[in-house]
């Protein structure tokens, strides 16, 4: 399959090509595939092999960042002793 | 018969003492001139004065101790020292169980008659004091410094006792002599001298006043670069004494450059010393913040830090403690001190004896833990910081066990702090049992937030971005904590607490194994509330531009934690169900509306799990989410694009080809329709994107944090559009578009 950045790819290519990239970016972000989508990737098993190699490399929708607790607000003196 | 002999002839006693009183054992203190007696009579004798004493004799005996008057008995017991050597002294005690009259007064009539000579010799001392302190003056004055040497000496002597001392303190004249001398003077004894003068006027109030006034704080701070010890002792407790005691004291040690001198001080190795010199700078730098960034300039932090690395002395841990506690508020001087080891320097002393020094140790390493936690997470810290590091985790997760209110509240903050996008630290720390620790932490806490919070925060770090966080997942559900967990999402609510709990519930929900038990705590529910309060709140303002903090929470973030959490536990087919039940999908579709990218993201991810559902998908379709949908496609968020293309895709899977080709092709032309140029733009980027040659695979990614990846807009376009399916569609009439195929 001519994957590079080529005019004359038909609307279906085009579909099977975007369709199998959001595809591998859900898994990517832990996802689950239904059985259908499953079956579409082994389909087109070409397909996912070069955009496997674009994906990005990041992860990506991992849920909230961790945050720090600003703690240090104020002094307190304590007794002398 | 026993008889008591004084010790030495009374004369010479006498003589001793008017030249030496006080170094007299008058035995106010020390009991010395307590009589005892005991059973069977024996004598007890003292330092300087012995007793007379109980003993048997016969008649004839008797008739001749009655020769000695009973003035002369009394006389004796008050002043054995008057009685001549050898000479007997005699008692009427009959019954060895009483004592007589005369030896009963004994003591009480020594204790008065030594206060008496002490009045005395008070009064000599402070006359003969007064009448020389101008002629002393004048000699501290002098050109010669052997002259000024002499006097310093004689003073210094004078500064020893009580009355003289005093009436040297009431002379300014006096003191700004010595402190001039002490500046002026190249000779190191009479440097030695005057310190050690100002130093014993320094004991006193109205010293530490003449002190002040006469100058001497300028003079001290420059003692206290003197290269001998005694000279710094003096200066430094001399310092001391006007720092805790004299107004205005701190603003002159300030002005006179006292912290530049006395940080590199830090590097003597007396604890006595360093006490001192700690609690000087912790007086001078609480609630002044130019003292404590002077402090930092010259190497404080590092200073203090090694102290609480080297020592063992409780006294000096503690000041130097407190020192830091001080510091460790400012917001420059907090990574000077982690960076120099101060964690896990201040880590050692958590275990101790010492109450007061634990809990200062561990408000400061709180006050710390902020900046800490962007300390390296590997390699890059030495070995010894290292294990230092994991020893003070595991410290921290074993003080979770205590009762103590403020230990607790300060543990679960610090561990909170170290865990947060810590890799290391999250793994230590689970390792530890730390996730064991934290839940019975939470179940003990009851309603107290400033516990509750950060344990839970703690845990929401645990259970996520590092190789242990399935461990952690598994374990708080292997601990009974999903319930009590879940518990803490009912009202009355604490926003800070609900919001570290959804985020804890997301996470504990990408375990597959934990599905269940949330369902059955009934987490749905309780999400699905709080995220509909949460967005009528946030809805009550209108614009964007407003936000609702409650508890210093925005709702906002509310609805993204509640829906973030919903989005995971869609994963698990009858939460699928469950979810969709509860009327939720007209809700998710408008906040696919959201300004915020975070709340698009986590509706379009949980539309995109409820959406693998046919009767959902239905549902989805007809709320006429693909409109909106169809603009996230538009999103340079790659999470929110594919979730969003997602949807499409499984809202239109039952339709035919041809309508999955318009889909596609809208997909694709939707991303350019109105921005032909950034097609230009995005093919070329395009081709940079096919030189990027790693795979990355399934499995679980490498936390390399993020950057600026792929968009879906770079997406390849067919640029050879079939018109027709183009020609008349708008966003707007995408709502229902393909009803008619």
């Amino acid at each position: 399959m001519n994957r590079e950045e080529a005019p004359g790819k038909s609307p279906e290519e085009m579909y099977i090509q975007q369709k199998v990239r959001v595809l591998l970016m859900l898994k990517k972000m832990g996802s689950n595939l239904t059985p259908n989508e499953e079956a579409f990737l082994r389909n087109y098993a070409g397909v996912v092999h070069s955009q496997m190699s674009q994906l990005p490399q990041h992860p990506i929708d991992q849920g909230a960042e961790d945050v720090v607790m600003a703690f240090s607000r104020s002094e307190t003196e304590d007794r002398r002793q | 018969m026993c008889v008591s002999v004084a010790e030495a002839p009374g004369t010479v006693k006498v003589s001793e003492w008017q030249q030496s009183y006080y170094g007299t054992d008058s035995g106010i203190q020390s009991g010395a001139t307590t009589v005892r007696s005991d059973e069977d009579g024996a004598q007890y004798s003292t330092k300087k004065f012995s007793y007379s004493t109980t003993f048997t004799e016969n008649p004839a005996d008797v008739e001749s101790q009655y020769n000695m008057t009973r003035a002369q008995r009394i006389r004796a017991a008050m002043f054995p020292e008057t009685v001549m050597e050898g000479t007997a002294v005699l008692s009427t005690q009959m019954d060895l169980s009483q004592q007589t009259n005369v030896q009963k007064l004994a003591e009480p009539s020594q204790q008065l008659k030594a206060a008496i000579i002490h009045l005395i010799n008070y009064q000599d001392d402070a006359e003969l004091a007064t009448r020389a302190i101008p002629e002393l003056t004048k000699l501290l004055n002098d050109d010669d410094q052997v002259v000024v040497n002499k006097a310093a000496m004689i003073v210094n002597q004078l500064t020893r006792k009580e009355a003289s001392r005093r009436a040297l303190m009431q002379s300014p004249q006096m003191v700004a002599a010595v402190v001039r001398a002490m500046q002026n003077t190249s000779d190191m004894e009479t440097t030695r001298a005057t310190a050690s003068i100002l130093h014993n006027l320094s004991h006193q109030r109205e010293g530490l006043l003449a002190i002040f006034k006469s100058g001497g704080i300028p003079a001290l701070v420059r003692m206290l670069s003197s290269p001998m010890d005694s000279v710094l002792f003096y200066a430094i407790t001399t310092l001391h004494n006007l720092l805790l005691h004299q107004e205005g004291a701190k603003m002159a040690v300030r002005l006179a450059d006292g912290l530049q001198r006395m940080v590199p001080l830090l590097k003597k190795s007396n604890h006595k010393f360093l006490a001192i010199t700690t609690d000087c700078l912790q007086l001078l730098s609480y609630g002044n913040q130019e003292s404590k960034l002077i402090i930092l300039a010259n190497g404080g932090p590092e200073g203090l830090v090694n102290i609480m690395r080297t020592y063992n002395y409780e006294k000096l841990l503690w000041t130097t403690s407190r020192v830091l506690k001080v510091l460790s508020v400012c917001p420059s001087n907090k990574p000077a001190i982690v960076d120099a080891g101060g964690m896990q320097a201040i880590g050692k002393h958590l275990t101790g004896s010492s109450q007061r020094l634990t809990q200062n140790c561990l408000w400061t390493l709180r006050n710390l833990s902020d900046a800490a936690t962007k300390q390296a997470n590997t390699c890059s810290l030495s070995r010894p910081l290292q294990d230092g590091m994991e020893n003070l985790l595991q410290v921290l997760v074993g003080l979770l066990s205590s009762d103590d209110i403020n230990m607790l509240t300060c543990a679960t903050g610090i561990l909170s702090n170290l865990t947060c996008n810590n890799t290391r630290n999250k793994t230590q720390v689970t390792q530890s049992n730390g996730v064991e620790a934290l839940i019975h932490t939470i179940l003990r806490a009851a309603s107290k937030q400033d516990v509750i919070e950060p344990a839970v925060c703690a845990l929401r770090h645990l259970t996520s971005r590092h190789p242990e966080a399935e461990i952690a997942q598994n374990a708080v559900r292997m601990h009974y904590g999903i319930p009590a967990i879940v518990k803490l999402l009912n009202q009355p609510y604490y926003w800070p607490v609900v919001k570290a709990v959804v985020g804890l519930i997301r996470n504990l929900a990408l375990c597959p194994a934990n599905q269940a038990p949330l369902r059955d705590a009934e987490a749905i529910p309780k999400l699905v509330t709080l995220l509909t309060k949460a967005h009528q709140d946030a809805q009550k303002h209108g614009s964007s531009a407003q936000q609702t903090y409650q508890d210093g929470v925005r709702m906002e973030e509310i609805v993204e934690g509640c829906t973030g959490a919903l989005q995971i536990m869609a994963r698990e087919p009858v939460n699928k169900v469950t979810i969709a039940s509860m009327d939720t999908i007209p809700l998710f579709v408008q906040l696919l509306y959201s300004p915020l990218d975070n709340v698009k993201r986590v509706a379009a991810g949980v539309l995109c799990e409820l959406a693998i559902d046919k009767q959902s998908a239905e549902i989805i379709d007809s709320e006429g989410a693909s409109a909106p949908l169809m603009e996230l496609l538009h999103s340079s968020n790659e999470g929110i694009a594919t979730y969003a293309a997602a949807v499409l895709f499984r809202i239109s899977e039952d339709k035919n080809p041809d309508y999955k080709k318009r889909v596609s092709v809208e997909l694709t032309h939707s991303l350019f329709k109105h921005d032909p140029a950034a097609w230009e733009m995005v093919s070329g980027g395009y081709l940079l994107l096919l030189s990027r040659t790693e795979l990355d695979g399934y499995g679980p990614v490498a936390y390399q944090g993020y950057s600026d990846g792929m968009h879906m807009d770079s997406m390849p376009l067919d640029q050879e559009m079939p018109e027709d399916f183009v020609t008349g569609m708008a966003y707007n009439s995408m709502a229902r578009p393909y009803h008619d195929y």
